[in-house]
């Protein structure tokens, strides 16, 4: 079973911080070995969202318990939601601290009880109306943008003929693969689509790489979504993400094309 | 817990209307121009609208969900940096059996992000959704099944590596 104290430096001489998430390290001990290691605590920088950030190391680390002097109530009831105790009030060197909390000196009558039953998920009414309230609050932010998109759709659908896309395809196998890949990235809609425009041009003669870069880059790159991607995921993860797929597209159909090759003769 | 995200998450009201605002000018332009081709393209967008209404009440549900039983701990710890082969499972997964057009699903991967998370798991979510297990008899009736399998399997293969490449450049690792 592990611990975490909250300590001023990275070792079992160190003093117990007075704040949890933003103390300088936690020093996880193990209480069947007696190992001990110190983890720079993330949150030490003190800037919005330290605390959670401790959080979030305490749990990945699969502590028991965090012994500190003072941890907010917000970041308390994290834990706790994940069934880590959380024992306050607490000063001195981490040895000392360690050694009350194996004697059991640090935990007080019931308090084991009281830590369950927080654990417990309590879901009445007030929690599901705050859930539904934050869900429509999280929608809402984004649904300008999916309108948005939605719009920009139906000016594509309209203004781009599949008749037009097809006589661009020239026969040049390295170009009609990224013009594929190109054209899947524009296109938007339902798969379905993909498969119906990459069997019409299967049967102009366009290429089977071009077909499945298009058919990649329909579901993996969306620049008509674009907007809407970057209001939700960041615009470096968003622009990022886009390239890499198209990128991958022609590498993928490549192989997919030369296997099935292999496979089929 | 999400109410208090969504108060220093909140972008002012301009930036959130530029973008439809600027494709209703497009539509005034084109209503000026070809009132019949925007009519088309209008009751076009009608379709896809009513088409994603199932998907969107879909996310809808699993974010009331995962906002009243998820913790934002747990998901750091599942979905997370360093989450690991769970996450990288769970994430390719969801994105395998997950439906819809992929902005109804926007909205869901916003809230997991500011939850804590990875980029990774999100990159290989987002990546997975080019398998869709509903519509694979179309595609084999289109190309065969031996062309369906390679393309198939090559892409999970290729939305790991995806996945780390892109938590790498973002700098988590």
């Amino acid at each position: 079973m592990k611990i975490a104290i909250a300590a001023d430096g990275a070792d079992l001489q160190s003093r117990v911080a007075n704040r949890f998430g933003t103390s300088q390290y936690l020093v996880i001990v193990d209480l069947e070995t007696g190992y001990f290691e110190a983890v720079p605590n993330p949150g030490f920088s003190g800037q919005r969202g330290a605390g959670m950030q401790a959080v979030v190391l305490a749990v990945r680390e699969d502590v028991k318990s965090v012994l500190t002097g003072y941890c907010s109530p917000p970041v308390r009831g994290q834990l706790m939601a994940n069934g880590i105790e959380v024992l306050t009030g607490l000063g001195g060197r981490v040895q000392e601290v360690v050694e009350k909390y194996k004697r059991g000196d640090l935990l007080k009558p019931g308090e084991d009880e009281v830590n369950r039953r927080s654990r417990e998920i309590k879901i009445d009414r007030v929690t599901f109306v705050q859930a539904v309230k934050s869900s429509a609050s999280q929608f809402s932010t984004l649904l300008p943008a999916v309108v948005g998109v939605i719009l920009l759709i139906g000016l594509f659908n309209t203004f781009v003929s599949k008749e037009s896309l097809i006589s661009i395809f020239s026969g040049n196998l390295g170009l009609d693969t990224l013009w594929g890949a190109c054209f899947g990235s524009v296109l938007a809609g339902n798969p379905i689509n993909s498969y119906v425009i990459g069997g019409e041009l299967l049967r102009h003669g366009v290429s089977l790489f071009a077909v499945t870069a298009l058919i990649i880059t329909w579901v993996t790159v969306g620049l008509v979504q674009l907007p809407a991607e970057i209001a939700a995921l960041g615009r470096r993860f968003a622009l990022l993400r886009n390239t890499i797929c198209f990128i991958l597209s022609i590498p993928i159909a490549i192989f997919t094309v030369v296997i099935l090759n292999l496979v089929m003769r | 817990m999400a109410g208090s995200q969504k108060s220093k998450n909140r972008k002012p009201l301009t930036r959130i209307v530029l973008f439809p605002a600027f494709i209703l000018a497009i539509y005034g332009i084109a209503f000026a121009i070809s009132p019949d081709k925007a009519f088309t393209a209008l009751m076009s967008s009608g379709n896809v609208f009513f088409t994603i209404v199932k998907p969107l009440a879909l996310v809808f549900v699993v974010m009331v969900i995962l906002n009243v039983v998820v913790k934002p701990a747990q998901i750091a710890r599942f979905l997370g940096k360093g989450a690991g082969i769970k996450g990288i499972t769970l994430s390719a997964a969801a994105g395998i059996i997950s439906m819809g057009p992929i902005y109804a699903w926007y909205p869901l991967l916003k809230k997991l992000r500011e939850e804590g998370a990875g980029n990774a798991p999100i990159a290989i979510f987002l990546y997975n959704r080019a398998v869709k297990p509903f519509l694979l008899p179309v595609m084999i009736a289109y190309f065969g099944w031996p062309y369906v399998a390679i393309l198939t399997a090559l892409t999970v293969l290729v939305s790991m590596a995806f996945g780390y490449s892109m938590s790498v450049i973002m700098g988590e690792e």
